[in-house]
């Protein structure tokens, strides 16, 4: 999966000139946390953050409150926003795993997606939530199924045996993950979403595959 | 319109008012039409009022030569010693009020610039249709010769055919139609170009209908619009015209007063008395300008009507 | 076996709460100033528009569709304005914004396709210079990569050639490509809204198909909101995934595109939905029903439900309180329409019947006698019609340069028997009009017979004895310029009259009204002005006319095609009214295949001047088929969201009429050629020969029957429920 498909496309985007309150109204509103700053032709200017929006301390208690009122009055999104040199971007033809690597190695929750390195222009946004929901696809959710997990050797063709067995018995399987297992070593644990069938009938067809256990089944939806 | 349904035959004449006010409210909606037919509207009324009484005889010596204005005389004398107010107003009727037929004191009503741009029209709107709905060599041989007409400056067209016929008011008609039949031929072709292609002239077609009908019956009462308001400034630019001609000393023939011939005979004495030249000329300017705010005002507000 | 992980349906962001609308319009009202007040365009629409979704806008027209979309890219114009209401767009509020933030918006993330691609394209700039500004302009990209995106997303829309469009101008495309250009160029600043107001409408069917066909394309891989505005019920029905049905300015019902065709809930919906023929109807078992009356005008309608004086099922309560926007289950799936509507719980379409004062055909149309045996009315045997073309070269000018002719019509014989009416389909610039204009003597033939009612009519009409001019009339498309704006509906009426003498002079005026009233419109009419009266009556008068000398054939070029569908299917019913009565026999030309079929007894289909097949109305709509046919047929949109259709796109453009392919002209495009051994290498040599399937059908094609028969119905519709 490429950033290009889990992104969220046309995210919302503000201008410079906005109040930073009307900012916080729009991120409140429809429950987001980023918000990309843009000027002519969609080129990134900045991205605002809920963090960014929060006023410090040290600065609150320099001000008398007729002051406050003012200074929140006058606050522009130019003003709180991390300057467009200092985001953190991605383009659309990166792997969603290095969006992921990206994300965490900065501890960020957002990556502002552009088009063009050298403009910088957003085309859209990953956040933790989009890379949520593709981790919850790969594994093959929203549809109903049977969640099978099996424990195999770390050996070139054991992959194979659990799909020409699937592929006996004319199942379909919508998302497939596959992990070292935990604590045990040259294990890997393989997870499969098996639709329209029973659950009992999987474990049956599954148990005889040779050198490999079942270790967990269930029904999803 | 619920009433008792009258005889179907009396249902037509009542709508003919109703169009008019229809037509006035379309002027009054705009200021600038408005202002231009007052404009108009005073130098007609003028004109009619001069017909039964004018201050003093417009063509008599009665006054002393070359006053100011004073209180005798309101606009002061010219250089005979004539009244200037009585000479300006009894100056309309040529213009827009009568033409004088040759060698008899007969009068048709009209002035010389309205018969002049209606002859204009007439001749225009012939050969635009024509032009406009038979095409090919029609087209060509009208517009051709149309074109070369134009080549001559209008002034010089009009010294031609007056020097080769002599003054009268039916020359000056002449010349006046003569000249502006170009202009209207090529706007009544265009029009023509344009209804020609919509489906009620095919429907006229497949009824067989002949040519002549299709033109004057079908194509030239929806040319109307356009073509009254350039009629209108067509009135203008004829008043105009006799107003050159009159300068030039070959535009209406004496002894009655036109607005032209009173500049032209101010003109020689400016140097000594300017104030002569000035009630004329206000006067053509006033209702060329009128003529010209009203067309212009109509057109502006027939072509939002019409969307 | 079936790919394993296959599950197309997009799902994912159904699963997943996604963030909030596109655009989301709520309670808005767009008033324009005029002379005496101000005009309420609209009055009240709501919706909102999430990613990746198309939104259609239905509605006849004056009801207020495109003002919505104009509010929304503030292109009101200086007397319009945004009078209530909001329109939030991507989370802010649009209305109230400068006039600078708009535009920087509508460059950047708001793009708009209109129905005429020109008024989007500058005539004056070679199309990739118009295209790669918007990337220069704005962006900063060079204008090398400016040209290779432009090249990319011209690709991508398919374009035939594309770098070759880059250097032309806009007026050497044709209006199918001018479309696909201006959809690249909204699509190169990867809009979050596209507007497309009747982008389809003035476009061929199969090019429109192909049209449709790539916007859902490119809405899935642009993940672009799209706000779709038709008055086609059959393009929504393909296209969309919701519907905002609008009436008199208001959203009267709004759901998936789903439930609005199957259970539509609003009086006004089921309405429009029956008076549009689906492909497949025909005269003599379904019966159009239009929605009587007409629309409001704007500083007209009624206090209480705008739709309530064309309603059915109008209560005391309609009048009086205005219906609010509700949602209301509709029993597919789980999908519940916003209604504006007091009672429609209570409302069952099903239940429905007509009511008395409804304009309807009589009975059934009696099954007319076949063309071989009845007796021919006309009869036309290869007729040609070729118009000179001037070049503009020297030599042509001289008169020495080769002579080039535009071959419109070419060898078409056809016979017409008494009392049938014949159809005839085809693209635009197939030759049809010009058909029909030599018929009636408008044209003279360059070859060829015709015979009518025995007498020869092959000449033009100022040759012709006025008895028979008599006997041919036409009714016309456009109703704004059927009539003549100086005149009265009765002087109208009465000048073919008065021409042939078919009445004495003192009954005229009794005449007239008679044929007014056949064509249900009072006396009143006789003295009203053209501009007085709505696009329905113009068309009536415009039949009135046609009827007035007693013709024995009327050729009506595409009467309906300019007119609101609910009043199409009344003008379609008052001219089978006339042939019951008048026994008139009527040749009626239109390029909507479903009108066609339902209006027809017999159908000719035209390409490039030729006719490719003929034959009764039910034959030419199942196999076998002449494969531009079934092209033209899995092009139609049709207005039910279930029905399966083929997929056929033809390819290429109609070629040029100036220098036709040999052999069969439809060679070029056909995509049944293979079926031929040697790929149809005699297509494009031999003229095909005709093909005769019985019953007077026949197929101008060198495929054999026994070949076209093979083929698979074009159209199998899920039984509907009654």
């Amino acid at each position: 999966m490429l950033v290009n498909d889990c992104m969220t496309r046309h995210p919302i985007l503000v201008s410079s000139t906005l109040p930073a309150a009307e900012a916080q109204r729009i991120m409140v509103e429809h429950h987001i946390r980023h918000l990309p700053v843009v000027g002519e032709g969609k080129r990134l200017l900045g991205l605002v953050t809920r963090q960014s929006l929060t006023i410090k301390p040290d600065t609150l208690a320099s001000l008398n409150v007729w002051e406050i009122s003012r200074f929140l009055a006058t606050m522009t999104v130019e003003r709180v926003m991390v300057k467009a040199d200092q985001v953190i971007t991605i383009t659309p033809d990166r792997t969603a795993e290095r969006a992921a690597r990206i994300m965490t190695e900065h501890k960020i929750g957002c990556l502002v997606v552009v088009e063009d390195t050298r403009n910088l222009i957003v085309v859209g946004i990953v956040t933790e939530t989009d890379l949520l929901a593709a981790f919850q696809e790969m594994l093959g959710l929203p549809t109903a199924g049977v969640r099978v997990t099996m424990r195999i050797p770390n050996r070139k063709g054991e992959f194979a045996k659990i799909a020409s067995v699937v592929a006996a018995q004319r199942w379909g399987i919508v998302g497939v993950a596959s992990y070292p297992a935990r604590r045990i070593p040259d294990r890997y644990d393989v997870v499969l979403k098996i639709t329209e069938v029973g659950p009992e009938e999987v474990q049956r067809v599954l148990q005889q595959i040779p050198d490999q256990e079942l270790i967990d089944i269930r029904t999803v939806a | 319109m619920s009433v008792a349904q009258p005889a179907l035959d009396t249902l037509a004449p009542p709508i003919q008012p109703k169009r008019w006010r229809e037509n006035l409210q379309i002027i009054l909606a705009s200021r600038v039409a408005t202002i231009g037919l007052a404009l108009v509207l005073f130098w007609v009324v003028v004109g009619l009022v001069s017909i039964f009484w004018t201050p003093y005889p417009p063509n008599s010596s009665l006054f002393a030569q070359n006053q100011l204005p004073n209180s005798t005389n309101w606009l002061g004398t010219d250089h005979l010693g004539r009244d200037i107010l009585s000479r300006l107003m009894a100056g309309t009727q040529v213009i827009l009020l009568k033409t004088r037929l040759p060698n008899r004191d007969w009068v048709i009503p009209g002035g010389v610039a309205l018969w002049g741009v209606l002859g204009a029209l007439a001749f225009g709107s012939f050969l635009g249709l024509n032009a406009g709905y038979r095409g090919g060599w029609w087209d060509q041989v009208i517009m051709q010769t149309l074109d070369a007409l134009v080549a001559f400056p209008a002034i010089v067209l009009y010294l031609v055919i007056i020097t080769a016929f002599q003054r009268g008011d039916l020359v000056v008609i002449f010349a006046i139609a003569l000249t502006g039949t170009p202009g209207i031929a090529r706007l009544v072709r265009s029009l023509t170009l344009d209804i020609k292609t919509r489906d009620f002239i095919r429907a006229a077609e497949t009824r067989g209908e002949s040519a002549f009908y299709i033109m004057f019956r079908e194509i030239l009462p929806n040319a109307r619009g356009p073509l009254l308001v350039d009629a209108m400034l067509r009135v203008g630019y004829a008043i105009f015209a006799i107003g050159t001609l009159g300068f030039l000393g070959v535009g209406l023939p004496p002894p009655d007063p036109d607005w032209g011939s009173m500049v032209n005979d101010a003109r020689r004495y400016i140097f000594v008395f300017p104030w002569g030249v000035i009630p004329p000329s206000l006067a053509i300017a006033s209702l060329v300008v009128g003529l010209n705010l009203f067309a212009d005002g109509l057109r502006e507000e027939l072509a939002r009507y019409q969307k | 076996m079936q790919a394993p992980i296959a599950d197309p349906v997009r799902s994912t962001h159904a699963s997943i709460p996604g963030p909030g609308p596109v655009l989301k319009v709520e309670n808005l009202a767009v008033a324009y100033k005029v002379r005496g007040g101000e005009i309420e365009a609209v009055h009240e629409a709501s919706f909102e528009i999430y990613r990746g979704e198309s939104h259609g806008i239905v509605g006849e027209s004056g009801c207020g569709k495109s003002t919505v979309a104009w509010a929304i890219v503030n292109f009101l114009g200086p007397n319009g304005y945004v009078k209530r209401g909001s329109i939030t767009f991507l989370g802010q509020e649009l209305v109230g914004k400068s006039e600078e933030e708009l535009r920087r918006l509508r460059g950047d993330q708001i793009a708009m396709v209109f129905q005429d691609p020109m008024q989007a394209l500058n005539p004056s700039l070679r199309i990739g210079d118009q295209m790669t500004e918007v990337l220069t302009v704005h962006r900063g990209i060079s204008r090398e990569e400016a040209e290779a995106r432009c090249l990319q997303m011209l690709e991508r829309v398919y374009m035939p050639d594309p770098a070759n469009v880059l250097r032309r101008y806009p007026h050497q495309l044709s209006g199918g490509q001018q479309q696909r250009v201006v959809i690249a160029m909204a699509l190169l600043n990867n809009p979050a809204l596209l507007i497309m107001d009747e982008p389809t409408t003035a476009l061929d069917v199969t090019v429109e198909a192909a049209v449709l066909d790539l916007i859902a394309e490119l809405q899935r891989d642009f993940d672009t909101a799209i706000m779709f505005i038709t008055h086609n019920l059959g393009v929504v029905a393909r296209i969309c995934d919701k519907v905002g049905v609008m009436y008199a300015g208001e959203m009267v019902e709004r759901g998936t595109v789903e439930a609005i065709f199957a259970r539509p809930q609003h009086p006004y919906t089921q309405g429009l939905l029956r008076c549009v023929p689906r492909l497949g109807m025909n005269k003599a078992e379904s019966i159009l029903y239009p929605i009587r009356g007409r629309v409001p005008p704007p500083n007209a309608r009624p206090f209480g439900c705008v739709f309530a004086p064309r309603c059915d099922y109008a209560r005391e309560r309609c009048l009086q309180e205005k219906p609010r926007l509700r949602p209301v289950a509709t029993g597919v799936g789980e999908s519940v329409s916003e209604v504006r509507c007091h009672f429609a719980e209570e409302i069952d379409p099903g239940r429905w019947r007509p009511t008395l004062d409804m304009e309807l055909p009589m009975a059934a149309a009696t099954s007319p006698a076949s063309p071989d045996t009845g007796e021919a009315l006309l009869r036309i045997e290869g007729l040609r019609k070729y118009y000179r073309v001037q070049g503009n070269t020297l030599r042509d000018v001289l008169g020495l340069g080769e002579k080039r002719y535009v071959k419109a019509v070419e060898d078409v014989s056809l016979s017409v028997p008494k009392g049938i009416t014949l159809g005839i389909v085809g693209e635009s610039g197939c030759g049809k009009t010009t058909l029909v204009k030599t018929i009636i003597g408008l044209e003279e033939p360059s070859e060829g017979k015709m015979h009518f009612l025995g007498f020869d009519i092959s000449n033009g009409i100022d040759k012709r004895d006025v008895r028979l001019i008599q006997e041919l009339q036409m009714v016309f498309q456009n109703p704004d310029a059927t009539m003549n704006p100086a005149y009265t509906v009765g002087q109208q009426i009465a000048r073919p009259m008065l021409r042939f003498k078919t009445v004495s002079k003192q009954q005229v005026r009794e005449e007239v009204i008679r044929l007014l009233k056949a064509m249900r419109l009072d006396a009143s009419y006789y003295d009203r002005l053209p501009r007085q009266l709505s696009g329905g009556e113009k068309q009536r008068v415009g039949i009135a006319r046609a009827l007035a000398s007693r013709p024995d054939l009327i050729l009506c070029d595409e009467p309906v095609s300019a007119l609101d569908v609910s009043v199409q299917a009344a003008i379609l019913n008052l001219l089978l009214e006339v042939q019951r009565q008048f026994g008139t026999t009527l040749i009626f030309i239109a390029h909507d295949l479903s009108v066609v079929r339902f209006f027809s007894d017999y159908v000719a289909v035209m390409y490039l001047g030729q006719i490719v097949e003929i034959g009764p109305a039910e034959a030419i709509y199942a196999p076998p088929y002449h494969p531009y046919t079934e092209a033209l047929l899995s092009a139609v949109p049709i207005p039910d969201p279930k029905a399966q259709q083929k997929r056929i796109r033809l390819e290429g453009t109609v070629p040029s009429a100036l220098n036709p392919p040999g052999g069969c002209r439809f060679h070029t495009r056909c995509p049944r050629r293979h079926l031929l051994p040697d790929g149809g290498r005699i297509c494009e040599t031999e003229t095909p020969p005709w093909r005769d399937a019985g019953q007077g059908h026949r197929i101008f094609c060198h495929l054999p029957l026994a070949i076209l028969r093979t083929l698979d119905p074009v159209l199998t519709t899920p039984s509907h429920e009654a």
